[in-house]
């Protein structure tokens, strides 16, 4: 399993922007778009913002690519600060809702554009 | 063009209103250089440099020259402090208390500015000795809300600079923190009648965009919980949170909401926050499944 580390990926102990989120998220899916399976490693993290996993974490719901089982058995998150982790939780409850309306939004307006 | 303050400027509704009156009023105008004259302010909190330095940064953009002229003592001392000052011929004066927040302007399209944001909010606050004053735990939830407001300001916004300013009063009884952040992109009004594909009032809208769960997001990132996580917790630690775009002004403090309308709308979002430092309650996010760190997913 390959170790990602996340400071060394953002080159900062402060995981807040939303690009630095979205740099991790590259690196997550190119290994598991190889299925490879990925850990990955909040060491020296101090601070994390929902922002930040949003893009990182959030992001690897936007597509039917990977499922939830396949995420359990293929990415492991580790040294997250106890007070962080409910944030991982937060966003990844919030990401499964809002693209699953997102979907729901898009399947009706398709299916009102083949109506016509 | 003479502009003179009549009487102090507050972190408040009439505060803000005193401001963002300047922009019509001044741009009105056909004359090119506008003097602000600030001998009756004897009281201007340091934290509002954030909307000063932007209405300046809007008349500028439309060919004015802004002088600001005539600070009692007081004033110019903590607008020196702070930095807002600088760029105006003033000299730095050294904060020997630590009770101010520094001035800064950055801009959301440079990658740089987003570090040194971080280096900003570490500078500023983490490394002040009176700063978390009672717990780091506190000390590490505000700063989280102020980068969730800013990453809120960056992504909503897409504005020339995002204007940022704060001040510390220890001596008082819940020693407050003003953090404020301004941005002069799209504002919630815009952004929140697109998402709905209705126009809905300015007012409307920030209350909207403060409800849990509401993002006017569409793309491959969710959003919705920035917000919502800086809500809760002024709530939790009793400070306020004032929110003005365009012409909505919303604020939360104490249990109530106060929804106004300004005389005249701002092109932008001004955020504030306000936290209670003095507050020995423990924080801890509330959420079930952590316990359960190998099914994530």
């Amino acid at each position: 399993m390959s170790n990602l580390i996340v400071k060394n990926i953002i080159d900062s102990d402060i995981a807040v922007a939303t690009d630095a989120g979205d740099k991790v998220f590259n690196e997550i899916v190119n290994y598991l778009s190889k299925n490879k399976s990925v850990t990955l490693d909040f060491t020296d993290i101090s601070i994390l913002t929902t922002a930040f996993l949003n893009a990182a974490i959030g992001q690897l719901y936007s597509n039917d690519k990977f499922s939830s089982d396949f995420l359990n058995d293929n990415l492991k998150v580790i040294n997250v600060q106890s007070e962080d982790k409910p944030l991982f939780s937060m966003v990844i409850r919030r990401a499964k809702e809002y693209f699953k309306d997102k979907k729901g939004f898009e399947d009706s307006a398709n299916s009102a554009f083949y109506d016509k | 063009m003479i502009i003179k303050f009549e009487d102090d400027i507050k972190t408040d509704f009439e505060g803000y209103q005193k401001l963002i009156d300047l922009i019509p009023r001044i741009s009105k105008s056909i004359e090119k250089e506008i003097i602000l004259d600030f001998s009756n302010v004897f009281f201007f909190e340091a934290n509002l440099c954030a909307i000063l330095a932007t209405i300046i940064e809007i008349l500028e953009k439309n060919g004015k020259i802004v002088k600001l002229v005539n600070f009692n003592n007081r004033v110019e001392t903590i607008l020196r402090k702070n930095e807002f000052l600088i760029s105006y011929g003033y000299g730095k004066i050294f904060d020997n208390y630590q009770t101010s927040i520094k001035y800064r302007k950055f801009n959301p399209a440079d990658k740089k500015d987003d570090n040194n944001f971080e280096d900003y909010i570490k500078e500023e606050l983490l490394s002040k000795n009176d700063f978390p004053s009672h717990s780091k735990l506190l000390g590490k939830h505000i700063t989280l809300r102020i980068f969730e407001l800013y990453e809120n300001a960056r992504t909503h916004g897409s504005c020339d600079f995002i204007h940022a300013c704060g001040q510390y009063f220890p001596k008082r009884m819940e020693k407050p923190l003003n953090v404020t952040i301004v941005d002069t992109g799209k504002n919630f009004q815009e952004n929140v009648s697109e998402f709905l594909n209705e126009t809905i009032s300015a007012v409307d809208a920030i209350e909207w965009a403060m409800k849990k769960g509401n993002t006017t997001k569409t793309g491959d990132i969710s959003g919705g919980l920035g917000l919502d996580l800086i809500f809760q917790f002024i709530q939790h630690n009793k400070g306020k949170i004032q929110i003005i775009s365009s012409d909505g002004f919303w604020e939360w403090h104490r249990g109530k909401s106060t929804k106004m309308i300004l005389n005249n709308p701002f092109n932008g979002t001004i955020a504030n926050l306000r936290f209670n430092l003095n507050d020995n309650s423990h924080y801890k996010l509330v959420e079930e499944t952590d316990d359960d760190w190998d099914n994530l997913f």
